[in-house]
């Protein structure tokens, strides 16, 4: 267990990982892996930039990218091409080494993210999605720590640096102004968006993303539904989840980062040619990982049915397909909803998402020991709601008082 | 309970363990060097990450995997954060902030004490002949092998150090509570006077020159 | 099965013993119950918050109380959190320095315009910090008990926000707290890293015998670590700065509840974690008990302020307490006669010390200023004042037939009992400590006897009733203990005071 890839990833490895002593095969089948990983990344990222442009002209009534390739599809690609022969400008007041090192910095832990997501393998039957590559039984995924969930969350919170630092290191007024808020937004998301993953590994009870989708192959209620992390959380830690999630993307509606009219560009104004593309690629990555996320979380991962052929592509399918699902989702949200005001967007983090979401934690933490000690879950349900209605009495009036005081005291004259 | 006696003698390091904890001891080193040399305080800041992300490599070295998720997500992704937000926000985040040392002196005498301590463990485990090492495999390695490590600190967290996790709670709490009143405004608050262009010229009554703020002898 | 149901099948619950935690639980309560208060009672019923503060102090004492006549010792979590005799006389001896302390900042703080409801929430979780810290015996319960002391403390020491000495006394004890704190932290982790065990007993029986040069370091950090809390020479830096910026309550409480915390914490690792290292320890501690009197002694003759004179004269009697650790490890008797020593010096040092910083809040009120000239022909104004601050100052002395006395008497009386010439020396210094002493101590005397009023003015003082209570309580305790020592000694002199591992 010293390395998180030569982890448990590798479940039939034997021996000290010695140096000189290393099995090559697992260490090519580990590198086969990131290289897939890498190439997907890239694939469904081009895809998405042409995705999100199509879809949103389709909404609009207008045609969208037509002249590249087939229904435009090549059209990322020539943008692609397009920066790389832009000019590279740096502006004179820019902090050089930081503003060369930003867009790196959101760039790579886009990519890190995506180590610690299934997305392949057979889960039907008891067979945990375990497949055989040159004589290894092995995971589709590059790494399965037991901390993987926790893996989620830092590599997002690193995510912010990337951003804060561009801003900063322009040395110019509206990209500072961007990546502040920026950072202020995502670091008071990532604690909602944790809060709803928490509710997830209650259910699941493993902090592992293999595990988890594991536990929601299972059968579900009744035999009939999905035994998916949606159903097993009650609904609510998703809905918390995709707001948070799109918070924390820095998608509409939640895009005050980029507010044209107020912030010009926002946190990467200053940014042109390649450097501009790698925050751009970024942006897209991220959308793409955290649908990935989303998936293996609430959405049972690669499990589902398999119909005819190998199992272990058919959970590459399924997956892509909801993957799919949560892609449409960015996109539709973009082209409908209308973008938050700042206050709005940290009164609902704070004041809503949050406490909403320890509450329900603790409601299904309730409910999970109501039901071993045999209690009446319906008794349960209703002093919950009980508790629930007095807290969140009990909050707004907190508020409300707070304000009163606020207004009585601090406002000079 | 463990046995009652102090822990050392051989380690079983694979090369491996080595490699990752060379290059993650080094970049670690070179991060805090970073910290106190950078002329820039944002620099500064931007080795402190790189040396708490190779303290998180060392602790996934050894084992310790949910050390190493929480030290990234606490300090490099909130700690430090936090501390580049206030360079930012307060301006001070160019190079002649630093210029300025208010103890003249200290850096060398810094330097002198700390060459000192270094040199006075490594004196006292190495050329004295104690050969006792602290973080070998018996007491950094998990207690059980019978289930993820994150269990074990849960579960003592929540039975034998359940008081200390309570008061630490206690603690953050109050801790909150006490940083909201160091950060408000003072209660009267008295608005910075006026530049006399602006409109009316200005009323310099006396009486209202430097309130009295002494509250010992409030009446 | 569910999730949760595994999880909690398998676990093996330790037996809690809520009588054993029912004085932290109250206190806790009380804190809860006062957040609620100050977050809905809105600006009219601010009032209300001290004096459930107050109310809820004494009520915690009950269950400490009732713990002390029933006389078990009550170990929790494998001899990790114990309750004995010793810890039941500490978590007393916060409540009712905390219970005093409120008592002199009712008036100060309401008057004051403070932030009321938050004052009382961290001079509560500091109070319940130093609760567990008295029977914390293992090094994570300890260094969080420490922290939830001391957080609090460093932004009480800042609370007065809008004068500049505040704002560097929380500063400066904030920074030196935090630099203790990883001294600190880093010998113990060097201790754990040796014995692979953060329990105390653990500790002792790993590092008996003949110990590697490490031990050495982590014992040193650990002392020195705890030398910062208790205001050792040559860690009292922030001593006099804090105690003069910070508000003169809150200086209280930093004097004495703080400091006794210091002493716990300080007492119950060197002997129940090192009894077996005396040769480590004692000349450790003897030197910084020499230096920590001597320095404070000297210092303090020079103060012309009262509140700094107070700190130095406070690192001086840090000196005398240290003084007994240092002959602790030569036999369990000595061990048990020196935390005996500590434990009445700490209990009569509350009493006459809080007792002192009363009076200068009292007189603060009326001339506004903790200078030593401002106490000028205070007989002719404030007689009954002067005469407790008479008392209170000749006790911090060692005046016979007043508590301070006894306290000097118990400190050189388990100096001398090992017959060494370590006890012996340390005796003397002590000794000759006092006598240097007396020249300040009988400077504000007759400062106060002698002395005309700096500018004439004789007006009364008004003193609230609260602080005259305070007042009342401590003369009270400062003469009776002095007069009558078995009432503190039947407390610290009982048998197997400080229970020494399981």
């Amino acid at each position: 267990m010293s390395l998180l890839v030569t982890g448990s990833a590798i479940v039939a490895q034997q021996g000290d990982p010695l140096l000189f002593d290393v099995d090559l095969t697992a260490v090519g089948i580990v590198v086969g892996k990131v290289l897939v990983i890498f190439a997907f990344l890239l694939v469904a990222t081009m895809f998405m930039v042409w995705f999100e442009r199509k879809l949103i002209s389709d909404m609009q009534n207008r045609i969208g990218p037509n002249l590249a390739g087939p229904f435009g599809i090549l059209q990322t690609l020539a943008d692609g091409i397009k920066f790389f022969f832009k000019e590279d400008l740096i502006p004179d007041r820019a902090q050089r080494r930081v503003f060369i090192l930003a867009p790196f910095l959101s760039f790579v832990p886009a990519f890190l993210l995506f180590v610690v997501i299934p997305f392949g393998g057979d889960f039907n039957d008891g067979n945990a999605g375990v497949v055989t590559i040159f004589g290894r039984e092995t995971f589709l995924q590059v790494a399965d720590p037991p901390i993987g969930v926790l893996f989620i969350l830092a590599m997002s919170s690193l995510a912010v640096y990337g951003a804060m630092l561009a801003g900063w290191s322009s040395g110019s007024k509206y990209p500072l102004l961007g990546s502040v808020r920026q950072s202020a937004q995502m670091i008071s998301y990532e604690a909602a968006m944790g809060l709803a993953i928490i509710a997830v590994v209650v259910k699941t009870g493993s902090l592992s993303t293999h595990d988890i989708v594991v536990t929601q192959a299972g059968e579900g209620l009744g035999g009939i539904l999905p035994n998916w992390g949606v159903l097993l959380t009650l609904g609510v830690p998703f809905v918390i989840f995709v707001i948070a999630a799109t918070a924390e993307l820095n998608r509409p509606p939640f895009d005050l980062v980029e507010a044209e009219q107020e912030l010009v560009g926002g946190f990467h104004t200053e940014y042109s040619s390649i450097r501009f593309a790698l925050f751009f690629l970024a942006e897209f990555m991220n959308t793409v990982t955290m649908s990935a996320i989303f998936v293996t979380l609430f959405l049972g991962g690669p499990a589902g049915p398999v119909l005819f052929g190998p199992g272990w592509l058919w959970g590459i399918i399924w997956f892509a397909l909801k993957v799919f699902v949560f892609l449409f989702m960015f996109v539709w949200f973009r082209a409908t909803l209308p973008r938050l005001r700042y206050d709005q967007l940290m009164d609902l983090g704070w004041k809503v998402l949050i406490p909403l979401s320890l509450g329900w934690i603790l409601l299904l933490v309730a409910l999970d020991l109501a039901q071993d000690q045999n209690w009446n879950l319906f008794a349960v349900g209703i002093g919950a709601a009980v508790v629930f209605f007095c807290a969140a009495m009990l909050l707004r009036a907190a508020v409300r008082s707070g304000q009163a005081t606020r207004h009585t005291l601090e406002v000079p004259d | 309970m463990p046995e009652a006696v102090l822990l050392g003698g051989e380690q079983t390091t694979t090369a491996v363990e080595w490699v990752v904890f060379i290059i993650a001891a080094t970049t670690t080193l070179l991060g805090s060097f970073g910290v106190i040399m950078a002329r820039n305080p944002v620099h500064a800041a931007l080795s402190l990450v790189g040396s708490l992300f190779s303290v998180a490599v060392l602790f996934l070295n050894q084992g310790a995997e949910f050390l190493a998720a929480v030290q990234v997500i606490v300090y490099t992704g909130a700690i430090v954060i936090l501390i580049l937000f206030v360079l930012m926000l307060l301006g001070i985040d160019t190079e002649e902030d630093l210029e300025d040392e208010p103890l003249r002196g200290q850096m060398p005498v810094a330097v002198g004490i700390g060459v000192l301590l270094t040199a006075s463990v490594f004196a006292l485990t190495q050329l004295v002949g104690f050969d006792v090492v602290t973080g070998t495999p018996e007491v950094t390695a998990a207690i059980r092998d019978d289930m993820p490590n994150i269990n074990q600190i849960g579960r003592l967290l929540f039975t034998d150090f359940v008081v200390a996790t309570q008061l630490a709670g206690v603690m953050l709490t109050v801790a909150v509570v006490g940083a909201v009143v160091m950060a408000r405004r003072p209660r009267e608050y008295q608005p910075i006077p006026e530049p006399e262009s602006m409109d009316a010229p200005l009323s310099l009554d006396p009486t209202d020159q430097g309130a009295d703020n002494g509250a010992e002898v409030a009446d | 099965m569910t999730f949760a149901a595994s999880m909690l099948a398998s676990v093996d619950h330790p037996p809690i013993d809520w009588h054993a935690l029912a004085p932290e639980l109250i206190v806790l309560g009380v804190l809860a119950i006062i957040i609620l208060v100050d977050a809905f009672g809105g600006e009219d019923r601010k009032w209300a918050i001290s004096s459930i503060t107050s109310i809820g102090l004494l009520v915690a004492i009950v269950p400490v109380v009732t713990m002390a006549v029933d006389g078990a010792v009550r170990s929790m979590f494998d001899a990790a959190y114990v309750v004995d005799n010793y810890a039941l006389l500490f978590k007393a001896l916060f409540l009712v320095a905390g219970y005093i302390v409120v008592l002199l900042s009712t008036n100060y703080i309401a008057e004051g315009d403070y932030w009321e409801g938050e004052y009382y929430q961290l001079l509560l979780a500091s109070i319940l910090g130093m609760m567990i810290m008295a029977s914390a015996r293992d090094l994570i319960g300890i260094f969080v008990a420490l922290e939830t002391i001391s957080i609090p403390a460093y932004m009480l020491a800042a609370w007065r926000k809008r004068e500049s000495r505040s704002d560097e006394a929380g500063l400066k004890y904030y920074l030196m707290g935090v630099f203790a704190s990883g001294v600190l932290l880093y010998g113990m982790s060097l201790l754990y890293g040796l014995t692979g065990s953060t329990r105390l007993v653990d500790i002792a029986a790993a590092v008996s015998g003949e110990a590697p040069a490490l031990v050495i370091v982590a014992i040193v950090f650990t002392i020195v670590g705890f030398g910062f809390k208790v205001s050792a020479v040559p860690f009292h830096t922030w001593a006099p700065d804090v105690y003069e910026g910070a508000p003169t309550p809150v200086t209280a409480f930093v004097a004495v509840a703080s400091k006794a915390a210091g002493f716990v914490a300080l007492i119950t690792v060197v002997l129940v974690a090192f009894p077996t290292q005396p040769e480590i320890f004692e000349p450790l501690i003897w030197a910084l008990a020499a230096a920590t009197m001597t320095v404070g002694n000297v210092i303090a003759l020079r103060q012309t302020n009262m509140v700094r004179l107070l700190a130095y004269s406070g690192v001086a009697q840090a000196g005398y307490m240290l003084a007994p650790l240092a002959i602790a490890g030569h036999s369990a008797t000595s061990a048990e006669l020196a935390t005996s020593a500590i434990a009445t010096y700490l209990v009569i040092y509350m009493a006459m010390n809080l007792g002192a910083f009363g009076i200068v809040i009292a007189m603060a009120r009326k001339t506004g200023s903790a200078e030593l000239s401002s106490y000028g022909g205070m007989l002719n104004y404030a007689p009954a004042l002067t005469v407790a601050m008479t008392i209170f100052v000749f006790s911090l002395a060692g005046i016979p037939f007043l508590a301070g006395w006894y306290g000097k008497l118990a400190v050189v009386l388990a100096l001398v009992q090992p017959g060494t010439w370590f006890g012996y020396s340390m005796a003397i210094i002590v000794g000759v400590n006092s006598v240097i002493a007396l020249g300040y101590y009988a400077k504000i005397a007759r400062i106060m006897w002698i002395d005309p009023a700096p500018d004439g003015d004789t007006t009364r003082v008004r003193v609230p009733v609260s602080v005259a209570s305070a007042l009342v309580i401590t003369a009270v305790l400062t003469v009776a203990i002095g007069v009558y020592p078995p009432l503190v000694d039947q407390f610290t002199g009982a048998e197997s005071f400080l229970t020494l591992g399981f």
